[in-house]
């Protein structure tokens, strides 16, 4: 009983991790059809940015996370803004200049910083004692910025004319144009936030676990995932899917380990779409 | 890491200036030139392994032509390095050994990871390559590959005396041993638990997906097996790190082991320092002592720039200077059946390294396993204990 | 007449992969003979995403096929004694297309990027199910020791015999690829120009669809039969999801215009990826500059912007000798 009450809190610790990253993924997607296979680059840039402001500049930790936002966010911006724009309606062609972007971060990451880990830790140690259960306070911080950060694209999204306005570009991006939505001035933007978003995650959750060049080669996957089950450019349904695939993740590896577990979470996936081809509160979308 | 992108530019000019005396030396002696090939994994999550070995041989090709080149027969040689991407897989080491020997290479030192081993062996056979590699994989040497020999001996021949001393020191009784579920993590793992429980200990093997972050889940289950110790094995010090610092939160008292690979110093950095590692045993591939610094001084000042972090570096160097004293016995740089016989015959013996031995016929059924001495580590109450140097192991 | 041009994306194809036989009696180089051998694996393995471009699905289920047919192959050799070369590449086909009839029912009712999304996952399965079965596949350590194919008896050991066996399968899949997409031309252009629309005309759409997945899950198999004779190994890294971005890669940088796309793609990033490979720590960043910089420059991939270059001037020739009659569309760009 106990461990399936410790899974539980894992998996929602680590659902609020996953909806943070797969929150800009869909995004992008849901707004410029776009698959952003370099979405992994921008949580590694936002970790080590926010690890040089602080140990070689001496930032406290909490304006580096802030810095860091901003800078992914900026080179967000300027990517699609000089690059996927001129290609942005051809959804292969956009995938592929990701894809370059991916590697050639990673290989500029390890060029500038070097193959092996940092140290990089979180300002808050400690855990809370709660009966039985040791619930660290570093994952109650994250879980509570995650949280706000969430609510906090759902009101730019659902509030506010700029979200408006994406979201009409991403229902029909012709008649929106027509209407007098202008998409080379709000998709950089878009992606701007989108990377910010993945950027925040980085500098939020690489001290806690590690920083290296290559932590950000499983988000694609998990942001895949997320994505599947919760419906493309669906940020509710991204949100719940989070959280689900955070828990799924937690009890399998509890109970059937970690190699067993994983497969048991991608089998439950492929299961789910048969039986609901768009996810589980997926529309129909455009095709890639 | 201070100042990295300078270390390069100095690294790229000191490599230039090296490279032009290193031609104009050559070529004031005519033309006998030493090939050696470095396949390594140079990209990706193991890169650091692949760096260390990079410039160890890069160091050993230096000290010699500062010398004016290695002497076979009756000519000096200049020595060469060509490095080649293995990225860790099998038909990377594959086109590396291709394009090695495309390039007139007859000896290549490395590569590091199991599936690189694996997919590099069956193109050095076919081209008559002198192998010095790595990779703790089960089969990693054997007597249907004469040529290939194995730097430093993998877990078959450490793991035993280090759980002789963990159990003396901590009374482990039973033990959880976690790896990733890949060949890097599967081939340690099992020989580590042989080892425990050839020693009495009850030993459990537990295997995560590669590419895990974070641990929790995996922390909950052992931490539910309710075990004396955790040996991380092979798995690579970022997600050591991650597991000890996650375990010291959900409240694991007992010692974690890290019998799988050097690392120690980045564990403990992504763990958030030695105090949160607090009772931990490692396995060390070298004990770092004065003479053994002296290697990392004469980097510095070849290079201009620190040594790669990882200590295999100290241990590749002790190999690739073996394989260039056995060049250099056997008189060739083409032959290499006669390298390989004066190879298997040269006494291990390094100036900085120290004495070691030929081993590994019980284990793999071929004596072409390079011992030198190693290290256990300890860490105790959260204070780092000296590193306590073994003799070269035997792997009997 | 009218048949060649329309086919000649198909024809030519065919045509250059036939001339490469004559590589290996060219050159004893082993470099060349390696990186040869990766391309002809990688053109067979592009072809498979080719032939699912042409019905507007993007796969990355490549490297699960992949492993499907070279692990087969690998398990007939061991266990089996299976050399036959000719025996080999036909299983090495009909297991994975096998396979692929009832994945693909399945996974063929997604629409779009689910589609796409589904079959990246499909290659992290793979990983995970290959780790699981130590006893059929080895497990992480793969399978090693297989005994060298055999043609009409003779042992196909050396280098150059293993090479002219990679170009022999690459052409038999390009056979099968043209055979594929000209016949069925019309049928898998109106489903990648409107399903919707092809469907209400009485096109059985979904059956198309299986046909292409199941072709192409045999195309990638033969690529797969390829590597593990070129390796003599079958290894789970060989198969790693990564990889699957490659042969995506290869195709739409060469172009998926025409058939011809494919393979200038994969020998122009095969051959590249191993020159950067000597550059260390740099090999990733400098292939992935490359991409980059041809999805920049040449959109519609290398091949298409060739033919639209030949078109352009075509056309400006014409307009010199003052005929103003529109020039036909080359016949490269025709089907696109």
């Amino acid at each position: 009983m106990n461990e399936f009450i410790s899974a539980g809190l894992i998996g929602v610790s680590l659902g609020a991790q996953y909806a943070l990253l797969a929150l800009g993924f869909t995004l992008i997607f849901g707004i410029l059809g776009v698959v952003n296979f370099a979405h992994g680059g921008f949580y590694v840039a936002g970790g080590y940015i926010a690890y040089g402001f602080v140990s070689h500049l001496g930032v406290p930790y909490v304006i580096a996370v802030l810095l860091a936002t901003l800078a992914t966010g900026a080179i967000g911006y300027l990517f699609e803004l000089f690059l996927v724009e001129r290609i942005v309606e051809d959804h292969l062609a956009t995938l592929m200049l990701t894809l370059g972007l991916y590697l050639t971060m990673s290989t500029g990451v390890l060029v500038a910083f070097g193959p092996e880990s940092p140290q990089f830790q979180f300002p808050i140690s400690g855990s809370l004692q709660i009966g039985k259960f040791h619930l660290p306070i570093e994952n109650i911080v994250v879980l509570s910025i995650c949280l706000l950060a969430i609510a906090t694209v759902y009101l730019l999204m659902y509030k506010t004319d700029f979200g408006r306005a994406l979201r009409a570009l991403a229902d029909d991006r012709q008649v929106a144009a027509a209407q007098g939505l202008r998409p080379r001035l709000l998709f950089p933007l878009a992606f701007g936030v989108a990377c910010g978003l993945a950027g925040l995650t980085g500098a939020l959750v690489t001290p806690i676990l590690s920083l290296a060049p290559h932590v950000g080669d499983p988000v694609l996957a998990t942001s895949f995932l997320i994505v599947i089950l919760g419906g493309l450019g669906s940020i509710g349904g991204a949100t719940i899917a989070a959280f689900l695939v955070g828990l799924v993740e937690a009890y399998s590896s509890v109970y059937l380990g970690g190699s067993k577990g994983a497969l048991a979470l991608f089998v439950l996936v492929l299961i789910v779409l048969v039986v609901r081809p768009s996810g589980l509160f997926g529309r129909e979308v455009r095709g890639a | 890491m201070k100042g990295t992108s300078q270390h390069f530019r100095k690294s790229a000019i000191g490599g230039l200036v090296l490279g032009l005396t290193g031609f104009l030396a050559g070529y004031a002696q005519a033309a006998c030139e030493l090939k050696l090939g470095v396949v390594g994994t140079l990209s990706g999550p193991a890169a650091q392994w692949g760096l260390a070995l990079k410039g160890a041989v890069d160091l050993v090709a230096a000290e010699y032509n500062a010398e004016g080149g290695v002497p076979v027969g009756s000519e000096k040689c200049r020595v060469a390095v060509s490095a080649f991407d293995g990225k860790y897989t099998a038909e990377g080491a594959a086109a590396g050994a291709n394009a090695l020997v495309s390039q007139g290479v007859k000896f290549i030192i490395g590569p590091i990871g199991s599936p690189e081993m694996t997919g590099l062996k069956p193109i050095a056979a076919r081209n008559n390559l002198l192998v010095m590699g790595n990779g703790y994989a089960k089969n990693a040497i054997g007597p249907q590959w004469p040529l290939v020999f194995h730097n430093g001996p993998g877990p078959s021949g450490w793991a035993d005396p280090i759980v002789k001393v963990a159990k003396a020191k901590f009374g482990i009784k039973k033990v959880v041993v976690v790896a990733p579920n890949d060949q890097g993590g599967t081939d340690i793992a099992s020989v580590d638990a042989v080892a425990y429980k050839n020693n009495g200990i009850e030993a459990i093997e537990e295997y995560y997906q590669r590419g895990t972050s974070n641990f929790q889940p995996i922390v909950t289950r052992i931490i539910n097996m309710q075990p004396d110790a955790v040996d991380t094995a092979s798995s690579p010090p970022g997600d050591t790190g991650t597991m000890a610092k996650q375990l010291r939160q959900a409240g694991f008292q007992g010692p974690i082991g890290h019998l799988g690979g050097p690392g120690t110093e980045e564990i403990a950095r992504i763990a958030g320092g030695i105090d949160v590692l607090k009772t931990f045993y490692w396995y060390e591939p070298i004990v770092v002592d004065e003479k053994i610094q002296e290697l990392a001084a004469a980097y510095k000042k070849a290079f201009n720039t620190d040594r790669p972090e990882s200590n295999l570096f100290f241990q590749w160097v002790g190999a690739a200077r073996m394989v260039v004293k056995a060049i250099s016995k056997a008189g060739t740089i083409t032959d290499t059946q006669k390298v390989a016989e004066a190879l298997r015959s040269l006494p291990v013996e390094d100036p900085n390294l120290g004495k070691g031995l030929w081993i590994g016929q019980e284990f793999f059924g071929i004596n072409q396993e390079l011992s030198f001495p190693f290290g256990i580590g300890t860490i105790i109450d959260g204070k780092m204990q000296p590193i306590v140097k073994q003799p070269a192991a035997t792997g009997k | 007449m009218n048949v060649i041009k329309r086919n000649a994306g198909e024809i030519a194809t065919v045509v250059v992969l036939l001339a490469a036989f004559a590589v290996p009696f060219l050159t004893e180089d082993p470099f060349v003979y390696s990186v040869a051998n990766q391309i002809f694996i990688a053109v067979t393995a592009a072809f498979s995403v080719y032939l699912m471009l042409r019905m507007d699905l993007l796969t990355f289920a490549v490297p699960v096929f992949m492993a499907v047919g070279g692990y087969t192959v690998a398990i007939a050799g061991l266990k089996g004694g299976v050399t036959d070369s000719f025996a080999l590449t036909a299983l090495s086909f009909v297991v994975p297309a096998l396979i692929a009839l009832p994945l693909g029912i399945l996974v063929l009712r997604l629409k779009g990027v689910y589609f796409v999304l589904v079959t990246f996952v499909l290659t992290e399965i793979t990983q995970l199910v290959l780790f699981e079965t130590p006893n059929l596949t080895g497990g992480s350590n793969g399978l090693v020791g297989m005994p060298p194919t055999t043609l009409f008896g003779l042992e196909l050991a050396d280098n150059r015999a293993v090479l002219l066996l990679a170009i022999g399968v690459t052409v038999a899949a390009a056979i099968i690829t043209a055979l594929v997409t000209s016949y069925h031309r019309q049928n898998f252009a109106a489903i990648e120009e409107n399903e919707t629309l092809a469907q209400s005309l009485g096109l059985v759409v979904w059956r198309y669809k299986v046909l292409g997945f199941v072709v192409a899950a045999g195309l990638a198999g033969m690529a797969g039969f390829s590597l593990v004779n070129m390796l003599l190994t079958a290894h789970p890294t060989s198969f790693s999801s990564s990889s699957s971005v490659n042969y995506i890669a290869y195709t739409i940088v060469g172009g998926r215009v025409s058939m011809l796309g494919p393979v200038v793609g994969s020998v122009l990033l095969v051959w590249m990826s191993n020159l950067f490979s000597n550059q260390g720590q740099y090999s990733q960043g400098l292939f992935g500059l490359l991409i980059i910089i041809v999805v920049l420059v040449a959109r519609g991939g290398i091949v298409g912007t060739l033919a639209n270059l030949v078109a352009f001037l075509k056309q400006w020739l014409r307009q010199d000798d003052n005929i103003t009659a529109a020039a036909p569309p080359s016949a490269l760009s025709e089907h696109t």
